[in-house]
């Protein structure tokens, strides 16, 4: 083949271009960081009350699928439970604030640590076992049983038909978060965070031990990896990201339903990972912007507007299996080695 | 006479589960393929089914009408998209989401949202020994058996059901002894979303049809291939039936509207305390 001449031709680009190129590509995740921070920035310099508001929304959703994204895209593990302790956050955090007077900022720590208690209890016996699909199904079945808890305990939870959210956070720090400009800036915060604690898991030990678990779980244990151990924090780290995005839902929407909760939302989540790039710093930002910004353009086709996304999502992933983030990795490392 | 009543009712449910939980074991169990689109096929069966029975042809041309063209579409998605696929579990699933979102939406903007209802074969009720049984559930049930007892000895006895069988257990040694793992694997699919669309005429004979109306349906049919035993028939069959039973008995005797989540609770405790399934043979490595 003609590979040992490209390989041939490569060293010898590579001795001139090494450091140009390698300097080029290690700048590429900071490209990527700007251009966060630029679409981040648009809402709030020259937004419209709609545009601020679809950007909280887009924001949140991120931010969901940044925290699955730990747990499906680092450790491998199939939660399906993700829009379970999102809308428990969601009513845990308006409950604490309506019925029991706590201060909203004092809520979320709360109600993340709720979660994190819950997720261990679900987590430690479905994670004992290796495959993804028994703990699939506990998380799923565990899901769908909050979500028929939240429809039928009326009492607390307002039924079927769901609860107002009144209050809105108060001042932190001499800000304004009670405005739409304010939770955006909340979401937003909230989204930098999910991505911090993933960058941080990604070059800590943990985290190349959540690879080495995804990867073969069997040479992980024998590496001295503690496969449960791993498995279960990235599932409670996961899950307690997912309802602190959820404390921010509920003065965003002004109102939540046990709809929130259901599997839908969680399977959604799972297509945005995969259409980004699964276990990518930048997928799941990448997805949830081709998912939930493309049908916003295709507004004309409003109709056919989730048919047309359909169609690009199994395209997508017969065509780039590793998402659009893996693809652009791919192309930059092969480039990086002067190949391309 | 109350306890008998619910225990067929539990069993009539049952045996819809169970024919949406052979298909599911089919192409997940055997084949590997996580197509979370057959509950669009039980849907689209469903409409079949009304647009033939309103069209004056009958249930049962609807039923056959159902099952041939489920099968038909179960060939085309596989030979466009889920032949590329196969085994792994998460491009499946996310390719599935896709043909969910074109399938709903095409069905809800052809069909429109409102629910429909198609005349059963056999409307009314008769009373044996004391109890009043609807009529069309019994035909239901006597065709879930129908069905279910073909499929199995499909399954048993038939060359390509043993190729199936085969694959299930290793595809590289079936590919060696010369079974055409493509064929089997386009045979599969075109069986299992023909259960679909059976599954999904007996449903449209006895509730509303809606465009949405695929997810419950769906998402048992998965719980009770794993609680089965991922691909056994005879698994997925019988926990089919006791997730019947366990529903009917919990929305008769405790709450009615937390039907759906004694199914969950009884999925929870067999995973937790069984989980090779009923019939499950691997057993699951622990690290």
């Amino acid at each position: 083949m003609s590979a040992a001449v490209e390989t041939t031709a490569a060293v010898a680009a590579a001795s001139r271009q090494t450091t140009m190129r390698e300097k080029l590509a290690r700048a590429i995740p900071w490209v990527g960081w700007t251009i966060l921070v630029v679409l981040l920035a648009i809402p709030v310099l020259g937004g419209s009350r709609y545009l601020v508001y679809l950007g909280t929304l887009i924001a949140l959703q991120a931010a969901l699928a940044v925290s699955l994204n730990i747990v499906m895209g680092y450790a491998g593990q199939f939660a399906m439970s993700h829009a379970a302790f999102y809308g428990f956050g969601a009513y845990a955090s308006a409950i604490l604030v309506a019925s029991f007077g706590v201060n909203f900022w004092v809520a979320i720590p709360l109600a993340m640590l709720i979660a994190g208690v819950l997720a261990a209890i679900i987590g430690y016996p479905a994670l004992r076992y290796t495959g993804g699909v028994h703990l699939a199904l506990i998380t799923f079945a565990f899901g769908e049983l909050a979500r028929l808890v939240a429809a039928n305990w009326h009492s607390v939870t307002g039924g079927p038909m769901g609860m107002r959210v009144m209050a809105s956070p108060p001042q932190l720090f001499g800000m304004d978060f009670s405005s739409a400009k304010g939770l955006y800036w909340l979401a937003a915060v909230m989204l930098m965070l999910c991505l911090l604690i993933t960058v941080l898991i990604q070059r800590s030990r943990f985290g190349r031990g959540l690879v080495a678990v995804r990867e073969d779980e069997t040479l992980a244990a024998f590496l001295g990896v503690n496969v449960v151990g791993y498995k279960v924090a990235a599932y409670v780290i996961s899950s307690m990201l997912a309802a602190m995005v959820g404390c921010a839902y509920a003065p965003v929407m002004n109102f939540i339903s046990p709809e929130l909760l259901s599997a839908h939302e969680t399977i959604s989540l799972i297509g945005v990972l995969i259409l980004g790039g699964i276990g990518t710093v930048a997928g799941p930002i990448i997805g949830t912007v081709i998912f939930f910004g493309i049908p916003e353009m295709l507004r004309v086709a409003r109709l056919y507007r989730l048919v047309v996304l359909g169609i690009i999502i199994v395209l997508v992933v017969l065509f780039m299996p590793k998402g659009v983030a893996g693809v652009i990795g791919e192309r930059v490392a092969r480039w990086k080695r002067g190949a391309a | 006479m109350d306890l008998i009543q619910t225990l067929l009712d539990g069993l009539m449910v049952g045996g819809l589960y169970a024919t949406v939980a052979i298909g599911v074991t089919l192409v997940f169990g055997i084949m590997g393929i996580l197509n979370f689109a057959h509950g669009q096929m039980v849907m689209l069966g469903a409409y079949t089914a009304f647009f033939v029975v309103s069209a004056g042809l009958g249930f049962w041309p609807a039923l056959v009408i159902g099952m041939v063209a489920m099968g038909a579409l179960g060939l085309l998605l596989e030979r466009l998209v889920f032949r590329h696929t196969l085994t792994d579990h998460m491009t499946g699933l996310t390719a599935s989401l896709g043909v969910i979102m074109v399938i709903e939406n095409l069905a809800a903007a052809a069909f429109t949202p409102d629910p429909r209802n198609f005349e059963p074969p056999l409307p009314g009720s008769f009373q044996i020994a004391g109890l009043t049984l609807s009529s069309q559930r019994m035909l239901v049930l006597a065709l879930v058996i129908l069905l279910v007892v073909g499929c199995y000895l499909f399954l048993q006895k038939t060359r390509i059901g043993k190729a199936v069988r085969a694959m299930g257990q290793n595809r590289t040694g079936a590919a060696l002894v010369g079974i055409q793992i493509n064929q089997v694997t386009a045979v599969v699919f075109v069986l299992g979303s023909a259960m679909a669309g059976a599954a999904g005429v007996l449903y449209g004979s006895l509730f509303a049809i809606t465009p949405y109306m695929a997810a419950a349906p769906l998402m048992k049919g998965f719980i009770l291939t794993v609680l089965g035993g991922l691909g056994s028939v005879p698994g997925a069959v019988l926990a089919g039936f006791l997730l019947g039973l366990a529903e009917s008995l919990g929305s008769r005797y405790l709450s009615a509207s937390f039907r759906d989540g004694y199914g969950f609770i009884l999925l929870i405790i067999a995973l937790l305390y069984f989980p090779r399934g009923l019939f499950g043979q691997s057993a699951k490595v622990r690290v």
